[in-house]
């Protein structure tokens, strides 16, 4: 059962009926339920991996937890901020398990996520929460879950085991304990973020591929300004993919009581690459930042360390996405852009006041965002391509200035027909307005709501039609398409 | 008090909008559902629930072409609904017949066995060896046979056994599942739809192809009574559809329709015969008789033209109004529907004939004697050489006078009194009475003929200034009030012929 999937339709309104009827305190072990239910709908085998992570970690965050708070303090769940004390009354056994633990953990997440003995859905999100669990309680800051349940529910909340956004210990536990509400203004709204969801990822990103894969797969039969439209739809492609399952998720969690921490925020519209990574795949960069980057001395060990800490992070993201070495050449590249962009900061700081440019214009601005573009759609290419060869014959075709492709038919070519590229771009034109309005701290889904009657079924029918008919699904559709699912 | 009401106020306004939402996909569905199995099958609905079907002829695309209820009903006033289906292999045609049972009971059933050796059940996995464009090429066939029927459990047992993959089940079952995609294909007729104003097929189910194979293939013979080397699936279908006929007391009739048999369809149809002697059934094999012109009366090596289609359709009819007592409905006020239905296919044949864009196709309808026909070949025309040109005139004339000429040649063919006049050489037409007038015919010269009507000799219908280079000339006229329906001037040159 996949989130893009009739039986999805009928599971969740069931899930969420009944967790409105179950009373609060009872809540957390209905959507543990169904948590299981759905998992073990996608992979009954990859069900035995989940389960073990959970039976492990949630043996070891307690055995930890007794190392880093030795004096039994009471209370479940209950977040503490004083680490710095709970530091030193670790003991030396406390830390090897950490260690370990970790150890064992990131051995699971290599594993299994290759396939070779089992296939572990989701093990590269759920074992990143996890291991920030882990970290937690070892440096302190949230006390070992005692509840079994409770904990097991963090770790596979159906809304996020599959991709994610990967939450923290910190966000979820306090709310499964007492989770809100959901009045009719929170369904309306999660339901509403769900569609737009299910638009993003069947509308756009299902017909983005279907170009996207014509042109990756035979680079070289493709003029060049089809190759360079191929790596634009490809930058949308993943965007429109990975925010339309995020929307989704955050929608079903929200309408399930759980508030759930965004994971995109526009991240388009940065004008640099550490802002685009402030606004890209949010769950992930904080928790490289917090877990990885921090620990290795952040900027606080000089200048040199700090760009060597960027480059491992970024190396280590390239890895988390997969094995090869395309994934690898994407995280660098990213590291790079960041270490060049704060290596040129003095020139480019001279250059501006010599020149007179006023930075904070909207032409200034709109450079930014458009250099910053090119450069995150340039690493794209090597997260796509199958292998760096074909990632390098992309680009170089890409270079090639054929213009008059889009007006001779070959535009055409790698699978959508005119009315298919027109409601593509109509498409794209929505979402950039919806994001710019969203970059402007506008509630889209709360303007929608609260509009007059008609307007709001308009844009809710007109959105399930759009979804329907318009829609990359039926036959031959793989719902588990969706890009992230396969990291 | 007031958080009640507000929850219920709720609830209702959820409902509205379920029930709005509901009601937009249903006009969704109904849009973008493709329309060719309604087409083929909205008149069987309408006719079924009026109790008006007396025949119905199932089988594959050869029935689709070779019968046509507009001609059955012209002819022998006798009502039928062809049922066949593209690519209808017998097991899909089995479940054809179960579900329009459901609906009618007609007093007889002709199934064709053409496809009987087909040796597969499903035909999403056909055989081992077919390829992936076969078998979704097999699957969208189904489709026009099996999407205007409405989800029930026969439905759900058909497909079951007709399509081994689950998914695929699904796709019939539930066919908006493909079709939501055809967004980018709409018509105004799928508009229409939802009005019930679609356009649906005028030929009581059948297609008619105007076409003309010119050189249809012919091949060995099996030894005597010599049967297909397998038992097939698809024999195993003509039984329980013999036995699903007998079950509720309707008569059938086997058929097996002219075509371009190979040795195993040949060896098929033998097959066919032994189960029908089994069963004591009849069987008709077309092949065997002397009912259509192989030359002329097929519009590719498998399917029947319109010419053939009439022919077929009139013999088959004898042998149904023969085998049992049938009413002529054809001055019933109640069937005024299917006259009208025969009315439209004979102006059509008349207007083939009137104006074709191919010589012998226009030949071709005109043997159909739904027009009168002056044709004109003047000495030296390359004609006189075509074989399959003089088949056709053959068909039109009766005799074989125009192969032992090398012209001038005419030929008169006046349906409406059933005569028909040739003349070649210096041969005169004198007072030759038609539709057309009392005609009279003098050969002068190779540039200059004369054809004239009594009363009217300043108009010689033969001789044209602008046009004396075109070697063939056809005159058509409406065979009861004798007015000039076409004139056409043809140029052979190099076996084509050139207007």
């Amino acid at each position: 059962m996949q989130f893009v999937s009739f039986g999805f339709l009928v599971f969740l309104p069931v899930a969420v009926l009944i967790n409105f009827i179950v009373p609060r305190k009872y809540r957390y072990i209905w959507l543990f339920v169904t948590s299981v239910v759905f998992y073990l709908s996608l992979d009954l085998m990859a069900f035995a991996v989940l389960a073990g992570t959970i039976l492990v970690n949630f043996a070891g965050g307690l055995l930890i937890g007794r190392s880093a708070f030795p004096d039994k303090e009471k209370g479940l769940s209950e977040i503490v901020t004083a680490p710095d004390k709970t530091a030193d009354r670790r003991s030396h056994k406390g830390t090897v398990l950490f260690a370990l633990l970790i150890l064992i953990d990131l051995a699971a997440l290599f594993i299994f996520r290759s396939g070779s003995i089992i296939g572990a859905i989701g093990i590269s999100f759920y074992m990143l929460k996890t291991i920030g669990y882990l970290v937690d309680v070892y440096k302190g800051s949230i006390r070992p879950e005692k509840n079994f349940v409770m904990f097991a529910l963090f770790v596979s909340f159906f809304p996020q085991v599959v991709s994610g956004p990967i939450d923290r210990a910190g966000n979820l536990l306090p709310q499964f304990v007492y989770p809100v509400t959901v009045d009719f203004d929170r369904l309306r709204e999660g339901l509403l973020q769900m569609l737009w969801g299910y638009i993003l990822k069947l509308v756009l990103a299902d017909r983005l591929a279907i170009f996207v894969g014509a042109v990756f797969d035979a680079p070289g039969s493709y003029p060049g300004t089809v190759v360079f439209i191929a790596t634009v739809f490809y930058t949308f492609e993943i965007y429109c993919d990975f925010a339309g399952y995020s929307n989704i998720a955050i929608g079903a969690a929200k309408i399930l009581g759980i508030d759930v921490k965004k994971n995109f925020d526009v991240p388009y519209l940065a004008a640099s690459i550490p802002e685009f990574w402030r606004r890209w795949h949010i769950s992930l960069s904080s928790w490289l930042r917090d877990y990885v980057y921090i620990p290795l001395g952040g900027n606080r060990k000089g200048t040199a360390r700090k760009y060597l800490n960027i480059l491992i992070v970024f190396a280590v993201s390239g890895i988390w996405h997969g094995s090869g070495l395309t994934f690898l050449v994407w995280g660098m590249l990213h590291g790079f852009y960041q270490v060049i962009g704060y290596l040129l900061k003095p020139l480019r700081d001279r250059g501006a006041a010599l020149f007179g440019i006023e930075r904070s214009s909207f032409s200034h601005r709109a450079i930014k965002v458009i250099v910053t573009f090119m450069l995150v759609n340039i690493a794209w290419v090597f997260f796509r391509a199958d292998s760096l060869e074909t990632a390098l014959v992309v680009l170089r075709r890409s270079l090639e200035f054929t213009p008059w492709a889009i007006f001779d038919g070959s535009i055409f070519a790698p699978g959508l027909n005119y009315r298919n590229l027109c409601l593509l771009a109509m498409g794209l034109l929505v979402m950039a307005v919806v994001d710019i309005f969203e970059y402007r701290g506008v509630d889209i889904f709360g303007r929608v709501i609260a509009q007059g009657i008609w307007l709001r079924w308009l844009v809710a029918i007109g959105g399930v039609l759009l979804v329907l008919i318009c829609g990359i699904w039926g036959p031959g559709y793989d719902a588990a398409s969706f890009i992230y699912q396969q990291f | 008090m007031v958080k009640y009401k507000k929850t219920l106020k709720n609830i209702i306004m959820s409902i509205a909008f379920l029930l709005v939402l509901a009601l937009c996909i249903a006009a969704s569905v109904t849009v973008l559902r493709r329309k060719d199995s309604r087409y083929k099958y909205a008149d069987f609905f309408e006719k079924a629930k009026a109790d008006q079907i007396d025949v119905l002829f199932i089988g594959s695309s050869h029935v689709i072409n070779a019968i046509n209820p507009s001609v059955l009903f012209d002819e022998y006033g006798i009502t039928s609904y062809n049922m066949g289906g593209h690519g209808s292999v017998m097991q899909a045609t089995y479940w054809e017949l179960k579900e329009a049972l459901q609906y009618t009971k007609p007093k007889c059933v002709v199934v064709d066995t053409f496809l009987m050796q087909k040796n597969y059940q499903y035909l999403d996995l056909m055989y081992e060896d077919s390829d992936e464009s076969e078998r979704r090429s097999s699957i969208q066939q189904l489709h026009l046979n099996m999407d205007v029927w409405p989800l029930n459990d026969l439905k759900v047992e058909a497909i079951k056994d007709l399509i081994y993959d689950e998914d695929i089940q699904k796709e019939f079952l539930f066919d908006f599942l493909v079709y939501h995609s055809r967004w980018d294909e709409l018509s105004k007729n799928d508009f229409e739809a939802l009005t019930g104003k679609a356009e649906k097929n005028p030929y009581f189910g059948s297609e008619m192809r105007y076409g003309i194979e010119l050189t249809p293939g012919f091949f060995p013979d099996p030894e005597e009574g010599e049967m297909l080397d397998d038992v097939t699936v698809g024999m195993f279908y003509l039984k329980r559809i013999i036995e699903e006929c007998q079950d509720n007391d309707i008569e059938v009739i086997v058929t097996f329709y002219p075509c371009s048999a190979t040795t195993e369809d040949k060896k098929a149809a033998n097959s066919a015969a032994y189960i029908c002697d089994r069963m004591d059934v009849p069987f008709v094999d077309m092949n065997d008789r002397d009912i259509v012109d192989m030359y002329t009366d097929l519009n590719d090596t498998g399917h029947l033209s319109v010419t053939g289609s009439i022919k077929v359709t009139r013999y088959i009819g004898g042998i149904i109004a023969e085998s049992g007592d049938y009413e002529d409905h054809r001055d019933d006020p109640a069937y005024a529907d299917w006259q009208s239905g025969a009315d439209f296919f004979y102006d059509e044949v008349k207007d083939l004939a009137v104006d074709s864009d191919d010589i012998y196709q226009q030949l071709n309808y005109l043997s159909m004697g739904e027009t009168g026909a002056i044709i004109y070949v003047n000495d030296g025309s390359e004609a006189f050489v075509d074989e399959e040109f003089a088949r056709l005139i053959k068909n039109i004339s009766g005799t074989d006078k125009f192969e032992k000429t090398r012209g001038p040649y005419i030929l008169i063919s006046d349906p409406g009194s059933g005569a028909v006049y040739e003349a070649f050489g210096g041969d005169l037409l004198e007072g030759a009475d038609t539709a057309f007038g009392r005609l009279f015919y003098q050969p002068v010269e190779h540039m200059f003929r004369i054809l004239y009507a009594e009363g009217d000799e300043d108009n010689n219908y033969l001789y044209d200034d602008g046009k004396l280079d075109y070697d063939i000339q056809i005159i058509t006229y409406d065979r009861d009030l004798g007015d000039e329906l076409s004139h056409k001037y043809y140029r052979s040159y190099g076996g084509r012929y050139e207007r």
